[in-house]
């Protein structure tokens, strides 16, 4: 049954998915910058999986959650196929980035890099941390709950930036994006680690677990 | 009587309405008939019958089975067409018949291929681009090609043009014929359900107002029309709605033999009800 709702989730929405495609021409043309190579590989993970994570949002858009969940198949597999679809989008899209990397002519960068397990595992991590933390709001407040998630991180943005200017510290915004870029990468330094990889997985696989039952909890109680 | 469908004192509430202590059973094959005003819990019964909300109190059974426990299984003996169908519009009929069709263990590719044709649906055309009576169409080809033991209909004939309407209604009274499938028929407009529906239920305000047979309906509710001055302390209670004009009352009542009793003599016309005046005058005060 799993696999008739990821079949279903894939057609229906292929071309929701379709609109990637902008970003693998941005991603084509980083090819030729040296060092690009990984991070758009990952950004690329991060974006697919992101993408997918919004079905439900399209379905609740289009008002065809109904529709969907008349058919017999139970709440908890429709919840399952969008994890799957969410890591099944993100997967193919870091293959079709490793993959421009080795043949784009203009490419600079060592495809052989972009399957370095550190790298890898950074990509599952941020994938794994966006589809944990969005699934459930997407689920739960449907096209409402991707906006207000999505506007909630706007507003803060702006806060920070008004609050920086009114404080004359906009040095303090360059610490928060500056300890964010470190802290991505010295998890990726880290992740050629056993201890931090057995740590990150531990992290990874318990956030996705719950973040599953609270979307299968709030899916088996939302009425449609 | 084997009951297809069966309410014990359902309930749900939601915030602002509440459907309370519904029951009423539809045994197979018969064509069922859920009426009343819009907002009254028509399309409330339809989602808990899919799964779509859940009972906040009270049993629901569709073919011995709760669809709360025995969801699949429910649900696979379950054809539904929505009051307005929605798929996703950059779907063609044909795409979509092939993500449902895995769904369903008794599907019958065949079957839905000839309704296609009976339909004359046009199966590469986008959902979106189809008018709401052919989507409508289409809702009921994918609803009859898994042979459905329950075809639940939510207000299919609204907005649909009268041909197609008595093509929808012949076309649900073959498919109870054989006495093995039954109907749930959600509907505002009583005129589709004077010719086919076996039984009746009446829903007002979340409350049942009953459920019965066609025949015990039009035997028992009647319309009685005269001049206001009969109203009095006596003959008032013997209705359960009265309209009063200036020169005359309507009162409807669901007990004609009392009624034909108490108000012998008068100077009073009384008619069968039709669905639309036990609609009407329900409940109206005057």
């Amino acid at each position: 049954m799993l696999r008739n709702a990821l079949r279903k989730d894939l057609l229906l929405n292929a071309r929701h998915l379709w609109g990637i495609l902008p970003w693998f021409v941005w991603v084509a043309y980083a090819m030729s910058e040296p060092d690009a190579g990984r991070i758009t590989a990952v950004g690329a993970g991060f974006i697919g999986s992101l993408m997918a994570t919004t079905i439900a949002a399209r379905e609740d858009k289009l008002r065809t959650s109904a529709t969907l969940a008349s058919l017999p198949v139970r709440r908890r597999t429709l919840v399952q196929a969008r994890y799957v679809v969410a890591c099944v989008v993100g997967t193919a899209t870091y293959l079709v980035v490793a993959a421009m990397a080795a043949v784009l002519p203009w490419s600079v960068q060592r495809a052989a890099e972009l399957f370095e397990v550190k790298t890898l595992l950074l990509t599952v991590t941020l994938a794994s941390m966006v589809i944990a933390l969005l699934m459930p709001l997407v689920i739960r407040f449907g096209l409402l709950g991707v906006v207000v998630f999505l506007g909630a991180f706007q507003v803060l943005g702006v806060v920070l930036f008004v609050a920086a200017d009114f404080f004359a510290a906009r040095s303090g915004v360059r610490h928060v994006f500056g300890a964010v870029e470190r802290g991505i990468v010295s998890l990726h330094a880290g992740l050629g680690q056993p201890g931090p990889i057995v740590e990150t997985a531990v992290i990874v696989g318990i956030s996705t677990w719950l973040s599953f039952r609270l979307s299968v909890f709030l899916a088996e109680r939302r009425d449609l | 009587m084997d009951p297809i469908l069966e309410l014990r004192g359902v309930t749900k509430h939601y915030e602002g309405f509440s459907l309370r202590d519904v029951s009423f059973s539809l045994p197979r094959g018969y064509v069922c008939g859920l009426i009343g005003p819009n907002g009254a819990g028509k399309t409330t019964i339809v989602k808990l019958i899919l799964g779509l909300a859940r009972v906040s109190a009270g049993q629901l059974r569709v073919c011995g089975d709760d669809p709360a426990t025995a969801e699949i299984a429910v649900k696979d003996r379950i054809g539904f067409v929505h009051e307005v169908p929605t798929f996703y519009d950059h779907i063609s009929v044909e795409a979509l018949a092939s993500i449902v069709r895995p769904f369903y263990t008794r599907w019958d590719q065949p079957l839905f291929d000839a309704l296609a044709r009976e339909f004359e649906l046009p199966m590469r055309t986008w959902f979106g681009s189809l008018s709401r009576g052919t989507r409508t169409k289409a809702a009921l080809a994918l609803a009859l090609a898994h042979h459905a033991e329950l075809l639940v209909l939510d207000e299919p004939t609204s907005g649909l043009d009268p041909v197609f309407r008595r093509e929808l209604l012949d076309r649900l009274a073959a498919y109870v014929s054989d006495g093995l499938a039954s109907v749930l028929f959600s509907t505002h407009i009583t005129s589709d359900l004077g010719r086919m529906a076996d039984y009746i239920t009446f829903i007002r305000d979340g409350r049942l107002v009953f459920s019965s047979t066609r025949e015990e309906v039009f035997a028992r509710w009647v319309v009685v029309r005269g001049d206001p001055g009969v109203l009095d302390e006596a003959t008032r209670p013997l209705f359960t709605g009265v309209e009063i004009g200036a020169h005359a009352f309507t009162g409807l009542t669901d007990d004609a033999p009392r009624a034909r009793t108490h108000m012998a003599g008068q100077d009073i016309v009384i008619e069968p009800a039709t669905l639309d005046d036990i609609m009407c005058y329900t409940g109206r005060t005057c």
